[in-house]
């Protein structure tokens, strides 16, 4: 006999709030049904309502771990729009923060998969390591969470020693390679919990248009830093990791890989970093004269591509239209061809294992 | 032949692309949703989203579809004439591309826009609501 299980949107399981409704078999999952909303803010609405300066600082707080990402793609676009071009130092500057974003947000998903596999003493190395990335970025940017580094134009704040960086990127590659990536693939109780579990084909990946690590580990070979350069990362040279699985080892062995290429651009950016100016010009900019003119803008995230399309009305002080698909959006559909076929008890370890971000997805 | 290339013979236009800081835009009176999303199921292209804008003086909606091919952004525009609830309307590509599935429903619920050819789960966002409420003047009043 089959029967509902709804988790969320408050569950012990669940960081932020959603429901996933679950049918199932015994303790097989037959099928479910997504629902957000719950931390819906009306944000692109409120985005009209704020002039050049104020929406950069809104749109930071749409993610509260990707928040340089957001406001880094939100200025691109809107220097589309006035025709200004960050300077190469900011360039660098700009695949800085965005890295080390990226390491943040990985050790900390990293951190969180352990502690939904029962694995607390790992939960702990991960978040230690993460720790270490904050505070380079507070040591930056002066902030732990919305770094405010990003303007229209160039970033706001300088790194003055960059290459005093490298000894920390050095020795969290170190960590990741010596205790976190030797555990998650060789520990019998990390793989009991992640190996086969949650799949998702590579088919599904493509018809369901899933994006960052999510798509990468079900074989999808995509990556804007390479396919669509942004800042400064056609002067990088990395590899983009591809597993094949599909499964919760798979997207956890991606991320892990990422965070070694993470460390690679890392140490390229800081020992070759420009010397330079941090805005383009004065700092002042004006916008286009057209009628109505649209921008946008594509990053990718540490979830995946972030999209933000940014319309303004000649004259006008505040934008006619700001909408975002953030990748979590276009990743959480596909859960319920994760969970399909699993067991119960591993749902909260495979919607965990896409790193939604709900406070992205709603908006 | 390139893929672009590939799409812009499938939908039949001699000056297909138009490039504008960075996105490749489709430029055709003639274009039908549906068409686009068969050609682009054709070249593997990857469905990003679908943005809509409500237009001053009763000018209606435009929709602005977009694909991923291989690291380049295309655009596609429709317009849709009338501010009525009644008129904003196009089809569906839902049975053709499942991923717009979730932004279909969001314009729906944002604009009243109807997408013609599918039956809409409840509301996404904002349980309880109207569609439309969210951007629709006229409805918000």
């Amino acid at each position: 006999m089959s029967y509902k299980i709804p988790m969320g949107p408050y569950h012990p399981g669940l960081e932020e709030p959603y429901k996933l409704d679950m049918i199932c078999d015994g303790e097989t999952v037959t099928d479910a049904k997504l629902h957000i909303g719950f931390n819906f803010r009306g944000i692109e609405h409120l985005a009209e309502t704020r002039n050049y300066v104020q929406v950069i600082a809104l749109m930071e707080r749409v993610c509260g771990i990707c928040s340089f990402i957001h406001t880094l793609t939100l200025c691109q676009a809107m220097e589309k729009l006035t025709g200004a071009e960050a300077p190469p130092r900011a360039k660098y500057i700009r695949v800085v923060m965005a890295e080390l974003e990226r390491l943040h947000s990985h050790v900390l998903w990293a951190g969180i998969a352990a502690k939904l596999m029962g694995f607390k003493t790992m939960f702990m190395t991960c978040f230690e390591l993460r720790e270490k990335v904050m505070d380079v970025l507070q040591a930056i940017s002066g902030n732990r969470v919305n770094y405010s580094m990003n303007r229209v134009g160039g970033v706001n704040r300088d790194i003055a020693d960059p290459t005093a960086l490298v000894g920390m990127v050095d020795e969290l590659e170190r960590e990741m390679v010596k205790k976190v990536i030797p555990i998650f693939t060789t520990s019998a109780t990390a793989l009991s919990r992640c190996a086969g579990i949650g799949v998702l084909t590579h088919e599904k990946a493509l018809s369901c248009a899933a994006v960052g690590p999510v798509a990468r580990a079900s074989g999808v070979n995509q990556d804007l830093r390479r396919d669509a350069p942004y800042a400064a990362y056609e002067e990088m040279e990395f590899e983009v990791p591809v597993q094949p699985d599909g499964d919760v080892k798979a997207r956890l062995l991606v991320r892990a890989l990422e965070i070694l290429e993470s460390c690679k651009i890392l140490r390229q950016a800081l020992t070759r970093m420009p010397p330079g100016e941090l805005v383009c010009g004065d700092g002042k900019f004006n916008f286009l004269k057209v009628a109505m003119k649209t921008a946008i803008s594509r990053v990718e995230a540490p979830r995946g591509e972030v999209f933000y399309s940014v319309s303004w009305r000649d004259g006008s002080r505040t934008p006619a239209r700001v909408h975002v698909r953030t990748p979590t959006y276009a990743n959480m559909p596909a859960v319920r061809y994760m969970v399909m076929g699993a067991r119960l008890a591993d749902t909260p370890l495979i919607q965990a294992s896409i790193d939604p971000c709900y406070s992205c997805t709603d908006r | 032949m390139s893929a672009v290339e590939i799409t812009a013979e499938m939908l039949a236009s001699s000056e297909p692309y138009q490039e504008e800081s960075g996105v490749y835009w489709f430029i055709s009176d003639e274009l039908n949703v549906r068409e686009l999303a068969k050609a682009m199921n054709a070249v593997q292209a990857r469905f990003v989203t679908i943005t809509t804008y409500q237009l001053p003086k009763e000018e209606g909606f435009r929709l602005e579809y977009h694909w991923d091919l291989g690291g380049r952004l295309l655009g596609f525009a429709f317009n849709l004439s009338g501010n009525s609830i009644e008129s904003g309307k196009i089809e569906s590509i839902y049975d053709l591309c499942e991923a717009v599935d979730w932004i279909e429903r969001e314009v729906h619920e944002e604009y009243g826009i109807e997408f013609t050819g599918r039956e809409y789960e409840p509301l996404l966002l904002r349980p309880g609501d109207t569609p439309g409420v969210n951007k629709r003047e006229e409805v918000a009043k």
